[in-house]
Formats: C-alpha cells, sequence, structure tokens
C-alpha cells in the first residue's frame, strides 16, 4: 500500500478502499479490516442466530460466521449470483467475520478532503452505518463504518 | 550462579510443598500427637527451606527456617500443638505463598521480611523451650569420641572453603550444631557409592550437609577408599544421627563430634588453592550469597538477576508421565509408516482392483492411528483435579472460624482427569459453589442443634466421570434453598409479578439464584453477599462448555451439580440429519436410537412422549426446534435419537442417521455464541460446516 501512495506521488493521508456494491449503490470498506474474499460457498444456517447472520462458511478449516449487510441495513435479501462475493474482515475482538456483497469493483485511494463526512444528517437512525460519501470521480460510494458494524456484533 | 533457569522448576515443587505443609497441617490440627504427620511437615518445611536457599531467596529462606526450627521442637516434644500455633503455621505459610506469587511475577522475591511473623515464631519458640539443644550434645558425644581413634577423625583435617565456613558460622550463631563426622565402611562392601547416599538420606532428614570430603561427585562415582567425611548443621543431637547413619548396613562405624568454624579457619587460610574443588560439592553452597563472609558478590549478583529477569516468569506447564509421552512417540512413528504406504500405493501402477484394495487397508489403519493419537494427546493434556481441589480443605477451615460455624469437608474423586484448561479455570467456581455452601448452607450450630443435625455441618465434594462428562458436586446437608424467600425476593426486585410467581416451577424459582446481583443473605460479608457469585460461577462454567444443575431440599440441604466435558476439542459424535441439514450429537450423551411409529406417540400435558422399556420419554422434534422447513410428508415410522443428562430423557426426533464420526469443535465466534442449542460446528469431510447440538441445553 505504501509503495502504491509513493508511485501516485500524492498526499499520504490517502486511504485505499474496496468499492462493492450492493444492490444498485457502490459502498467503500476500509482495506485495513479486509482479510481476503472469497467466492461463494455453501453456507450452513445457524437456527436462532441473530437475524442479520446468515450462517457460517468453512474459511481453509476456520469457521467464520456470515453476516449480511443487505439484512443489517434493512434492504431485501440477498440473492446470490455469479458476482457475489465474501469479504472476509479481522477484527480484533470476534477474530474472523465474513460480509456478503452483491460485487466487487475497483479498490480505490481516497484522501481525507475527498470524503464528505457531513452527510450523518440521520443520526438518528440506528441502522445507518455510513460514515461518509467518498467521490471517485462522478461516482459516489457510501464508506461503511465497519467499527459501528462490527461493534454492534457484541450488542446484538 | 546463574539460577533463572530453575524457576520454573522452583515455583513448581514449592507449589507441591506449600501444599503438602498445608495438609499436613490440617491433619495436624486434628491428630497434635501424629508423628508422622509431624515427620512429613518437617522434611516439607526442610525442603522448603533448602530450595528458597538455593535460589537465593533469603527473606523466604529465613520465614522457613524458623519455622523448622519450630517444626523441630514440635516434633521434639518441647512444643505442643494449639490451635494458636496452628493459626500461625498458616499464617507463615500464606506468606510463603506470597513470596511465591512475588517470584512467579518478578522473578524475585519482593521485600517483605514478614518480621511480624518470624517475631511470633520465635516468641513460640522462646516461651516454651527450656534447654539449648547444645549442651547435653556436647555430654553426649564425648563417650563415643573416647572409644574412636582420634586418627580415624578424618573430619577435623577437611579443607573448608571461607564460603561453607561461612555457613557453618551462620549456622552456629543460629543456634544450630555443626557436627563433623567420618563414616567407616566395611571393607569387603560392594556398593561403596549406595552406602555412601544412603547415609546422605538419613543425615539429611536431621541437617544439612555443608561439606563433603571427597567431594560428593567422586563419592557418587565411588572414587573413595573406605571412608569419607562429612560436615553437617542440625539442630538434633549427635546420637540420633548417629543411630541413623549406623542404621544403614555396611557401615563399620562413624566417628563423629562437634566442631566448629573457627577450627576450620586456619587451615583454610594455608591452603585456598585447594578450595575449589570442595565448592562445586553440593547444590547449597550455590546458594552461598547467603554467607557474611561473602556479601559484595551477593549483592552484584542479585542486583544483575533483577536487571536481566524482572518479567514474569509463569511459564504454563504440565508434567506429563513419560510412558504417556512414548505412546505418543509410537504412534506418530506408526503415522509415518502409514503415510509412506499410501505414498508407495499412490506411486505403484499395478492393478487398480489390487490397489483399491490396499488403499483402503491402509485408511483403516490411518483411521486407526489418529484415533489412538487423538486419545494420546488428550492423555497427556488431562490433569488430575486434585492440583484445584487440594486447597479447599484448608478454606473451609478458615470460613469454620470466621463464620463461627462447624463444618467439615469431605471430598472424593480428587484423582478424577480433566483437560488442562477445564482443570485451570474450575478453580473459581468451584470455590465460589463451596463458600456458597458453607456461608447460606450450613445453618449455625445453635440451630443445627435445635433441629436435631449434628452441630457439625458437612460438605461434600464429589468428582466422578459420566460418560463424555465429568460431574462436580458440591452437596451441603444445610438448611436448603428457601424457595419462598428466593420467590419473595424476586418479586421484591421485579423479576416477575405475584401471579406469575405463582406458577413457577421450584426449577424456574432456584433459577433465579443464578441470576447477576441477586444474593439472598442478609448480610453483606467478605465470603459472600455481595451478589456477584452463582451467576459469575454459572457463566464460567458455562464458557468452558459445561452446565450447573441445582437440587434442593429444604432442611435436608443443596447439591450443585457441575456438569463438565472431559475434552474440549475433539469428540465422538452421531452424524443426524434434519431436512437438508446435518448435525452432530456428542456419542456419550446417546442412550440408543429407536424406531418408533407414529401410533405410538402419546401425549401428556398436550406434549409428545413415548413409552418405552418404562420409561416415559418426551420428545422433541429437532426440526421444530431448530425451526428448519416444515416437512411435506408425514412418515410412519420416526427416528429417535434417546439422549440422557443425569436422570433425565430426552427423545430427539431426526429425519435420517449419518453415521458415527470424530468431529474436531470448532467455536462459532462470540457473534453468535448466544445460541444455546448450538455449541460449536465442525468441519466435515467435504468441506462443509456441520453443527454441533448441545443435548444438556435440550432439557
Amino acid at each position: 500500500m505504501a509503495e502504491e501512495l509513493t508511485l501516485d506521488g500524492v498526499e499520504k493521508e490517502k486511504v485505499q478502499y474496496i468499492v462493492v456494491s450492493i444492490g444498485n449503490e457502490h459502498y467503500g470498506l476500509d482495506i485495513s479490516y479486509v482479510d481476503n474474499i472469497v467466492r461463494m460457498c455453501k453456507i450452513t444456517r445457524v437456527p436462532k442466530a441473530p437475524f442479520h447472520y446468515i450462517g457460517i462458511i468453512n474459511l481453509r478449516g476456520e469457521v467464520v460466521p456470515l453476516m449480511s449487510l443487505r439484512r443489517k441495513m434493512k434492504l431485501d435479501d440477498d440473492v446470490f449470483t455469479d458476482l457475489s462475493r465474501i469479504i472476509i474482515l479481522k477484527t480484533d475482538e470476534q477474530g474472523l467475520i465474513g460480509v456478503v456483497v452483491d460485487e466487487v469493483k475497483e479498490v480505490i485511494a481516497l484522501s481525507t478532503d475527498e470524503i464528505d463526512h457531513n452527510t450523518k444528517s440521520s443520526n438518528t437512525d440506528k441502522d445507518n452505518y455510513i460514515n461518509g460519501i467518498g467521490k471517485n470521480g462522478d461516482e459516489l460510494i457510501s464508506i461503511f463504518e465497519l467499527s459501528s458494524i462490527l461493534d454492534e456484533v457484541e450488542a446484538s | 550462579m546463574d539460577v533463572s533457569q530453575y524457576l520454573d522448576i522452583f515455583i513448581d515443587e514449592t507449589n507441591g510443598h506449600i501444599q503438602d505443609l498445608s495438609d499436613s497441617i490440617m491433619i495436624l490440627e486434628k491428630e497434635p500427637e501424629n508423628k508422622d504427620v509431624i515427620n512429613e511437615i518437617f522434611r516439607a518445611a526442610h525442603s522448603l527451606k533448602g530450595m528458597a536457599g538455593t535460589m537465593g531467596f533469603k527473606k523466604m529462606q529465613r520465614l522457613t527456617h524458623d519455622m523448622e526450627n519450630l517444626f523441630s521442637e514440635i516434633r521434639n516434644d518441647n512444643i505442643k500443638v494449639n490451635s494458636a500455633l496452628i493459626d500461625i503455621l498458616f499464617n507463615c505459610l500464606d506468606a510463603i505463598e506470597e513470596y511465591l506469587e512475588t517470584v512467579k511475577a518478578t522473578s524475585n522475591e519482593g521485600d517483605n521480611g514478614n518480621e511480624a511473623l518470624i517475631q511470633q515464631l520465635n516468641d513460640f519458640l522462646n516461651g516454651n523451650h527450656d534447654a539449648p539443644a547444645a549442651e547435653p550434645a556436647e555430654n553426649e558425644a564425648a563417650p563415643v569420641k573416647d572409644d574412636a581413634d582420634n586418627a580415624d577423625a578424618k573430619f577435623l583435617s577437611i579443607d573448608v572453603d571461607d564460603i561453607t565456613c561461612g555457613k557453618m558460622k551462620e549456622a552456629e550463631q543460629a543456634g544450630q550444631n555443626v557436627y563433623g563426622l567420618t563414616v567407616h565402611i566395611q571393607k569387603d562392601c560392594l556398593l561403596k557409592a549406595a552406602r555412601a547416599f544412603l547415609v546422605f538420606k538419613a543425615i539429611e532428614d536431621f541437617g544439612e550437609i555443608l561439606v563433603y570430603s571427597p567431594s560428593s561427585q567422586d563419592i557418587e562415582d565411588e572414587k573413595f577408599d573406605l571412608d569419607f567425611s562429612l560436615i553437617i548443621c542440625s539442630e538434633s543431637q549427635l546420637d540420633p544421627i548417629l543411630a541413623a547413619i549406623k542404621a544403614v548396613s555396611e557401615i563399620e562405624k562413624v566417628d563423629a563430634d562437634k566442631v566448629s568454624y573457627k577450627d576450620f579457619e586456619e587451615s583454610e587460610e594455608e591452603k585456598p588453592q585447594e578450595t575449589a574443588v570442595e565448592e562445586t560439592a553440593a547444590p547449597a553452597p550455590a546458594s552461598a550469597p547467603a554467607s557474611k563472609t561473602a556479601p559484595a558478590p551477593q549483592k552484584s549478583s542479585s542486583s544483575n538477576k533483577a536487571a536481566t529477569t524482572n518479567k514474569p516468569v509463569t511459564a504454563r506447564t504440565v508434567r506429563v508421565d513419560i510412558e504417556k509421552l512414548d505412546a505418543l512417540m509410537n504412534q506418530v512413528s506408526e503415522l509415518i509408516i502409514a503415510k509412506n504406504s499410501l505414498v508407495s500405493i499412490s506411486d505403484s501402477e499395478q492393478n487398480s482392483e489390487y490397489n483399491s484394495q490396499t488403499f483402503h487397508d491402509q485408511i483403516e489403519y490411518l483411521e486407526r492411528i489418529t484415533t489412538n493419537l487423538h486419545e494420546s494427546v488428550m492423555k497427556v493434556r488431562m490433569v488430575p483435579i486434585e492440583s484445584v481441589v487440594n486447597k479447599f480443605p484448608r478454606m473451609i477451615r478458615d470460613l469454620s472460624r470466621k463464620l463461627n460455624k462447624p463444618m467439615e469437608l469431605y471430598m472424593s474423586g480428587e484423582e478424577t482427569e480433566l483437560d488442562r484448561t477445564v482443570v485451570d479455570q474450575i478453580g473459581d467456581p468451584l470455590q465460589h459453589l463451596l463458600r456458597n455452601s458453607a456461608d447460606h448452607g450450613i445453618e449455625s450450630a445453635d440451630e443445627r442443634r435445635k433441629i436435631g443435625k449434628p452441630e457439625t455441618g458437612s460438605i461434600f465434594l464429589k468428582a466422578f466421570q459420566e460418560g463424555n462428562n465429568v460431574i462436580i458436586e458440591v452437596r451441603d446437608d444445610g438448611a436448603g434453598i428457601n424457595t419462598e424467600r428466593v420467590k419473595a425476593k424476586a418479586i421484591e426486585r421485579g423479576l416477575v409479578t405475584e401471579e406469575q410467581a405463582e406458577n413457577l416451577s421450584q426449577k424456574e424459582i432456584i433459577d433465579f439464584l443464578f441470576m447477576p446481583s441477586f444474593s439472598m443473605a442478609k448480610q453483606i460479608t467478605d465470603i459472600s453477599g455481595r451478589g456477584v457469585g452463582l451467576d459469575v460461577v454459572k457463566s464460567n462454567i458455562e464458557a468452558l462448555g459445561g452446565d450447573v444443575e441445582v437440587k434442593s431440599a429444604m432442611g435436608q440441604g443443596t447439591t450443585f451439580i457441575v456438569r463438565l466435558p472431559l475434552t474440549l476439542a475433539i469428540i465422538q459424535a452421531l452424524m443426524v440429519e434434519v431436512r437438508n441439514e446435518k448435525y452432530a450429537i456428542a456419542l456419550g450423551s446417546i442412550q440408543n436410537i429407536e424406531n418408533i411409529s407414529v401410533n405410538d406417540i402419546k401425549y401428556v400435558q398436550a406434549k409428545e412422549v413415548i413409552h418405552l422399556r418404562g420409561l416415559v420419554i418426551p420428545l422433541i422434534r429437532l426440526d421444530e426446534l431448530l425451526d428448519s422447513a416444515p416437512k411435506e410428508d408425514n412418515p410412519e415410522n420416526l427416528t429417535v435419537v434417546v439422549v440422557k443428562k443425569g436422570d433425565n430423557y430426552a427423545g430427539i426426533v431426526v429425519d435420517n442417521l449419518i453415521g458415527q464420526q470424530e468431529i474436531v469443535i470448532k467455536s462459532l465466534g462470540k457473534c453468535i455464541d448466544n445460541n444455546k442449542i448450538i455449541n460449536g460446528a465442525t468441519i466435515l469431510g467435504d468441506g462443509e460446516v456441520a453443527l454441533i447440538l448441545d443435548v444438556n441445553a435440550i432439557f
């Protein structure tokens, strides 16, 4: 990552994001949380688990819980396609957690001034896990506040 | 000398000795005249002192030394055992334990000199101790000296280095007697070294050997003629020592006399070169910094140590029986052979029919080896719960005094083995339960007398294995749980309404006790009553994959039943299928498997049950329990897995049986952990994840 930044020759304060699509919107995930990205695999349903957990998967011999961002954000339920991917996030508290996305687009680097933090108008909405809007050319990318998504894991 | 590498062993062994001491002192309290126990105590205290000395922990050594003095007086019947004495001894033990904790944390013994304790010990010693042992010793030693030829008393010509000389001086100042001994072995003796060793053993029961001549290494290697000389220090008089030495067979005679460090100081100065030989002799000189003649090196070495090893040193170690390791090694070699066979099959190009046959054989072989290997590794991890429960008698004794209620702890099944991790973490919960029994369970002596119970309350701690579980029962014969009071308290705290409370079963009421900050104690004591007890117990035990059950009868007592899994990692399980989902049920909890016709299902209180060989077993539809998709057809026959928990049975209805399999338990992760029915997941051969049902949660 550091290498890429020096190649760009721009400000050091850039953060890299993985851009994914969920529904027809684009979202960015801070790359420092991402362990890796895997294709869809067999998901084992866990009865009585919190609603936003789809189940568990076998990630190279480890059991990893799988969370649905769609369910978390109260969108329509996931439809798995060939483009669907599981992004494995690493957390200090809970170890690995997978999230399902519709498609992985690209990796971009945004500096802090390219992210608009003033959009958090709906502070009262507890289902708002977005902490800013990033601008990548014409595209607008909602930046996930991953810590709050994962933190709530404990509360649930 | 750098002793930090021995720190682990020291900590380990000191723990052992403290435990021995604690046990023995408990016995001593009950049987003050028991000589065996006193000897046992003396030995343990002596070893403690020796080890502390070797490691250079002077304060610890001093404390144990004074304790040893006291024990020695007890042994010589100069002091009578009474409860004040026992109290002091226990305080001393606590202090030693404190030293040990400091050592564990910092690899240093800390600054606490425990002067007050030592003062107490010495008060006891002086208060009852009239005659110093030195005088009679000299008188009695005299006749021995008379019939000894002076030329045989070679101990007088031993070379003593200044460190040892300092030790002798110190021992003399501490009121110990220093003796010189020359032991002559019979001419036809075959195993001189063995005899010498027995002599050392005998002497070490009385005191410490300061100097060996020739060196202990040479004596061990039989590099001596027919005699060897020793300088020892001991509180004991000379006669019993001589008697002990002469009890060793093939000893011709022993010359001995009291000596003083002054006898050696001169000669040592004359031949300073030769002292080096002596130095390596005993482990004791390694602790030589204790001597006053060499204060400078001591300071530098201790400050050195502080700088280099000032970090926590508690390595987690398990002592493993060498046989278990050998078995493990054998299995690993078998594993390699099996692997090689598989490799050779894949290499060979013979006809495939034959190959698939041998391949199959080899797979079976491999399976057998991995099962054995697993078993062996588990065995290595297993430790008896002894190490945890051993401290409880002492705790109950202290509680008994503090609460002023006579009570007695009876333990059984201490040898029951559990996985190391479980054993490490089960201590606190058990302690809570015992305190609970002592504080809430057992009534005061007055009350007990009134209702015709024996005045002394009894608490039982019983551990045993049941299938794949280990059960630990904590039982008391106290008042039992007053469910009415619990109910009232629950209503008062707004947990249930009065109407709801009326309909609660006894079990549901008792479950309130496991709620956070729900304390029934009328008064808060430092023993219990703060309401951070049973809920912690429950969560701790559940974190280990176990559960707690309570049985209580008013006026007769309460039993807490803690159920723990034998191992944490791998279990034998039955794989079952519900719709398209696979689940594992631990084989240990399965009683049998039945094929039941739908017509045999009866109803009791609108719940499905089956009547099987005299047992009424409730049926649990797994698909309903797990919110599976509803079934399309209704088959005439149901496959029922009958599971058992304690005395309770339940029949689990499944769609299909897949078969028995060895599964590795994986955690679900914290986020889905609030799930009671599922206690883990496992990865099957095809990479699919299957969930493990927690049968205990179904009941």
